[in-house]
């Protein structure tokens, strides 16, 4: 499914004709179909989130749930350009340090109460603040934050900062009642465990450990939106069992890893199923294999070189991911913004990467073996532990042995984070914009001992200094030529492995319509999807 | 010895379980021979359906070859089961001639020991301790040990309560023997028939408990093992039921052999006993 | 047994119990706590990004800055007084959870055991009436074979055979959800979603129960009081279940107490193959996530199941024989 951007300009400009706009253009997806009223669409969620306040909770599943409920000012579309959501229009200073939105009116909370500037400027000085570190990084650049109107907001940062824009999506900075949580501990407050938000649906129901169910805003800002009655999540945590539910049609959307990669070619060939990989432009996953600097040889250039090198990146994705997803060529992904297509790594080539080696001083034993790493294997499920064992045998190719570990979640986020591993896996979303998703695992201030900095060690001057450029740099012009240079320095000093461009499959009943229309995908308030009859 | 095999002979189907149980290990010594190379090497197309471009039975999702899979898996699923049983014999039999041969306060002591072990739900344990302790071979051997014991304490105190009070105990005792030479020398070896057939039950269901932990991901991740197969096999079963049909087939085979063996064992042990089947640990 | 000794025998029986769930409690505990990895990391690592800042409060919450004992003593006092802590992955009390859980691990659990023992007693006896039958082979044979194969692996043949190529019954969950039911209909759902697992889990306590049944009855049978009844013209229906059965039944009402944990252990297996929302598959996913008051609260109370329905059996013992030894 794609997206066509009419009218819709840079986030400095637009205003709520545009957004309109788009909407139309949304309806316009389901092709001279009418949009229907009613219905109740059974969906699946892996694994159950543990509480679905946005913010609070931040992983997968709550991301796809809690936007049904809880809105952003802003979403995103496919190119990443911004779509008014509860701000209709914004105005940003030609030195991108002044935010000011005007927000829409007559929105009301679930509980009735109007949504006014009060709650955004709690939402992001205060809960988010508190709660979220990723929002925490970026809104402590905000000097103040004020509301001239009840519907307006203005923000003014310490320095320019282009991709604060990036921030406004219900998945980064959702927006939440001031008079539910002021005054309370936002992680026990009594919203946490029946939200609240401005979105198309509401709270209804959760059985744990079986399903959540959400039900229609009537009073929704949105005249005659959403068109379901209900959304239901059906906790399924083995897979063959999911899939079997979308085929005898007992659910009609499955999203993020719910489906296997081996299972998806099955979906496609079915008629009245819908696969699509499209709604992840904004997240844009990036795997790789995550290298401990301090670990000897890794340190060395040229051993990075010649284990990149020893990957076939095609197979990865042919094989292991079944087409879903594709080689990654570069530290950003292709669909995050600045991404530069000229410069990629080189391609799987074993006679070179065992030259590489043997110039770095490695030489294989009687068993052929140069140097043994030990491997921590994701613990994110099969295709994983697949991964694992195809990079053993792969490095096994140019004499690297790699020995397997296997972990659950919490040791594998705790080793990682206290840098006692050798290699592993990872992927991390990058947010739209390398400031936002890629800076944090290559600058050298920020190598810390927590999940997702930069816990390799690679330190390299340069790099620091060009993404500190980029960062505060106040055009794009000037920001392209400084993540140009960095893409060039990281893929010749490879300090991660760079392995795919993720994409998950959503597979989805063909009567259901309007489904990925943004870039945020399965990720959005869902307000436009319809059961066609 | 031969008149133990005529007792053994009688049972047709403990002569069949050996037979099979002899193919499993001699699939085991011949895994290298017939498989050279390692069991992990994509060596094939993926999912090619059994007997196709000479891949008996068939590949797995990255083309790795199932039959190769499974005879190096039949090398590590019968070492797991025989060091694991080993170490929870060493720990029963200690426990269980302590208990039966003092007996009053180390009896006591060792039995209510013996009971909790039993009272937290065996399973459980397996899969707490494997975790905790991150899944490897020793992780995984040493979990199964631990809650295999309880059974052989009890079945060796038992034992020892009855022979404690015999001639031939009471007579070392005259003798002056130490108690450890009675425990070990006399005691033991009589004491000895339900210990056997109580291992080779043993083996069996430690070779089930390390295929139920690798299905559940538990697995040691650099040995080829039949739960791993499973493991790996069971998510693609509708796309390629071969990945998990064989190796579930394997274990099937090996346990069922394990027990027949069992019972076979138990009659030529224990003539007066030659009708009972009841061998559950 | 007499009643007026049955108080003293009911009282000592309690104190014992009492005693071994407070052990499970402690060793638990200890056990849980021996893990490397802290519920903080793990938050932190699932919420794609953090700071020192939010790991700090993280272990905060959840109490890690104390010193050890200072934890446990908090937890025994608090188990103590049937509170079994807070989940702050899940943002809800511990007792919370497992109550929302544990119906469907007991019906699940409940079904599976009830099939096992009836089945494997009827079949057990039946084999043990027609020693050397061809029907005494079979059950022998079938028996041998579920005590064989891997529990997870049953599983999966039922849910290929009915659900996918029969298409008889649904292959997961435990109601279907989304359709308007009531009465007699909710049962008839949630039974048609029972069937399966509860047939899985119950296969191989079957096996396990027929054996057991089938070589107690032959050996009770070889005994002298049998022997006596049979020479008296005592009729050979009436000796198998007056005599026989009643006797042999002590052994597997022992092994049912034995086997109660095991059955809570098989359940993770079942319910993770056939996403049934108990407490089984609450277990297995508090331990992937280091959910230490869950994990340490399921424990606790699949301990209290066990020692109740082995004082249950104790109990039933000395019911059935009367010559039993109480204390």
């Amino acid at each position: 499914m794609t997206v066509r951007r009419r009218g819709l300009m840079g986030g400095a400009l637009l205003g709520a004709g545009a957004a309109s706009n788009f909407l139309r253009a949304g309806d316009a997806l389901a092709q001279g179909v009418q949009p229907r009223r009613g219905g109740t669409l059974q969906s699946i969620l892996t694994p159950e989130p543990p509480i679905l306040q946005i913010g609070v909770n931040n992983q997968g599943p709550t991301l796809i749930v809690a936007p049904k409920m809880f809105e952003g000012l802003l979403t995103f579309t496919p190119t990443l350009e911004p779509i008014p959501v509860l701000a209709t229009s914004w105005t940003i200073s030609p030195d991108n340090k002044e935010f000011v939105f005007k927000l829409r009116e007559n929105v009301t909370w679930h509980d009735g109460r109007p949504f006014t500037a009060e709650d955004v400027i709690f939402s992001v000085m205060k809960f988010h603040m508190e709660v979220a570190p990723r929002a925490r990084a970026i809104f402590s650049l905000i000097e103040t934050a004020e509301a001239p109107d009840p519907h307006t907001v203005r923000f003014v940062l310490k320095q320019s900062f282009q991709p604060f824009l990036l921030m406004f999506d219900a998945t980064a900075c959702a927006m939440v009642a001031k008079h539910l949580f002021d005054g309370q501990d936002y992680r026990t407050a009594p919203a946490v465990q029946r939200p609240v938000g401005t979105g198309p649906f509401r709270f209804a129901e959760w059985q744990r450990g079986n399903f959540i169910r959400l039900e229609r805003n009537p009073t929704y800002w949105q005249e005659g939106k959403p068109y379901l009655d209900n959304i239901i999540y059906r906790i399924v945590p083995d897979s063959q069992s999911r899939r079997l539910a979308l085929e005898s049609g007992q659910v009609q959307l499955t999203s993020a890893s719910d489906i296997e990669p081996f299972d998806v070619p099955a979906m496609r060939s079915r008629p009245n199923l819908e696969v699509s990989t499209q709604g992840w432009e904004y997240f844009s996953p990036l795997s790789w294999v995550e290298l401990n600097h301090r670990v000897a040889p890794l340190g060395d250039a040229r051993v990075r070189q010649a284990m990149s090198l020893a990957i076939d990146r095609n197979f990865i994705a042919q094989r292991l991911w079944f087409g879903i997803g594709k080689p990654a060529t570069n530290p950003v992904a292709s669909t995050t913004r600045f991404f530069d297509r000229s410069v990629a790594l080189p391609a799987h080539n074993i006679r070179e990467a065992n030259a590489l080696l043997d110039a770095a001083g490695h030489r294989p034993n009687a068993q052929g073996v140069r140097f043994t790493l030990k491997h921590l294997v994701l613990p994110y499920g099969e295709v994983w532990s697949r991964l694992a064992e195809y990079l053993r045998q792969s490095l096994r190719q140019v004499g690297i042995a790699l020995e397997l570990e296997s972990t659950d979640a919490g040791s594998w986020a705790r080793r990682i984070g206290n840098w006692e591993y050798e290699t592993s896996v990872n992927f991390v979303y990058q947010f739209g914009d390398p400031t936002l998703g890629v800076e944090r695992t290559y600058v050298s201030s920020n190598i810390q001992k927590v999940t997702f900095t930069n816990t390799g060690g690679y330190s390299n001057p340069e790099v620091d200094e060009l993404f500190a450029q980029a960062r505060t740099a106040s055009t794009a012009a000037e920001r392209q030529t400084a993540f140009t240079a960095v893409q060039r320095i990281l893929v010749r000093d490879v300090p991660q492995i760079w392995l795919m461009e993720m994409a998950f499959p959503t597979i989805s009943d063909k009567r259901l319509r309007n489904v990925i229309t943004t870039g945020l995908g399965v990720h959005t308030n869902f307000a436009d999807v319809f059961l066609a009859s | 010895m031969r008149d133990f095999w005529r007792r053994y002979r009688r049972n047709k189907g403990a002569v069949v379980g050996l037979a099979l149980l002899l193919l499993v290990f001699a699939l085991a010594a011949a895994a290298p021979l017939l498989f050279p190379g390692s069991p992990w090497d994509m060596a094939g197309a993926p999912f090619l359906p059994p007997g196709e471009m000479g891949m008996l039975l068939g590949t797995d999702s990255l083309g790795r070859d199932v039959a190769a899979g499974i005879a190096h898996g039949a090398r590590i699923s019968l070492m797991v089961g025989a060091v694991s049983t080993i170490f929870a014999l060493g720990v029963g039999v200690s426990l269980g001639a302590i208990a039966g041969y003092l007996g009053g306060f180390a009896d006591d002591l060792v039995m209510r020991f013996t009971e909790f072990f039993q009272t937290i739900p065996s399973f459980v344990l397996a899969i707490l301790l494997v975790a905790i302790f991150t899944p490897s071979i020793t992780s995984v051997i040493a979990a199964i040990a631990i809650v295999s014991w309880p059974p052989v304490a009890r079945v060796v105190r038992a034992e020892f309560l009855s022979l404690r009070g015999r001639e031939f105990v009471q007579a070392a005792e005259v003798l002056g023997k130490s108690r450890l030479s009675i425990v070990v020398g006399d005691i033991l070896p009589n004491a000895l028939s339900p210990i056997i057939v109580l291992a080779s039950l043993m083996v069996a269901s430690a070779i089930l408990l390390e295929s139920a932990l690798s299905f559940l991901g538990l697995g040691d991740p650099n040995l080829m093992t039949w739960g791993f197969l499973i493991g790996s096999g069971r998510s693609v079963i509708r796309l390629a039921w071969w990945m998990s049909v064989f190796p579930g087939l394997a274990i099937f085979v090996t346990v069922l052999s394990l027990n027949l063996v069992g019972e076979g064992l138990s009659d030529a042990l224990n003539p007066r006993l030659a009708r009972q089947r009841g061998g559950a640990a | 047994m007499e009643a007026s000794r049955l108080p003293g025998f009911l009282a000592r029986r309690v104190v014992k119990s009492v005693l071994v769930v407070l052990a499970i409690v402690v060793c638990n505990f200890l056990l849980v706590h021996a893990a490397p990895g802290d519920p903080a990391s793990v938050m932190a690592g699932q919420s794609g990004a953090a700071d020192p800042l939010f790991l700090e409060q993280l272990r905060r919450q959840f109490g890690l800055d104390q010193p050890f004992h200072i934890q446990l003593w908090v937890y025994l006092k608090s188990v103590l007084s049937l509170d079994l802590g807070f989940s702050h992955r899940q943002q809800a009390p511990v007792a919370q959870l497992i109550a929302e859980r544990l119906p469907a691990t007991l019906l699940l659990t409940g079904a599976a055991f009830i099939f096992a023992v009836g089945g494997g007693v009827a079949l057990g006896a039946l084999a043990a009436r027609r020693v050397g039958s061809w029907a005494d082979s079979a059950i022998t044979a079938l028996a041998l074979t579920f005590y064989a194969t891997p529990l997870f692996w049953v599983g999966l043949m039922l849910v290929l055979v009915f659900s996918v190529w029969l298409e008889w019954l649904p292959s997961f969950g435990m109601s279907s959800v989304g359709v308007e039911l009531h009465g007699m209909a909710v049962v008839w759902d949630v039974a048609q979603h029972l069937l399966l697992p509860a047939l899985t889990l119950g296969l191989f306590y079957l096996a396990v129960y027929a054996r057991l049944t089938r070589a107690t009855m032959l050996e009770v049978a070889d005994q002298d009081f049998v022997k006596t009844a049979r020479a008296k013209g005592v009729p050979e229906g009436r000796i198998t279940r007056a005599h026989i059965l009643r006797n042999a039944l002590l052994p597997v009402i022992t092994f049912a107490g034995i086997q109660a944990g095991q059955l809570v252990g098989g359940s993770i297996l079942v319910e993770t193959v056939f996403a049934w929302p108990g407490i089984g598959r609450l277990a297995f996913e508090a331990l992937l996530a280091r959910d230490y008051p869950v994990l340490l609260g399921v424990f606790f109370c699949t301990s209290v199941i066990v020692v109740l329905f082995n004082l249950a059996t104790d109990l039933l013992y000395a019911v059935i024989d009367p010559r039993v030894e109480v204390g």
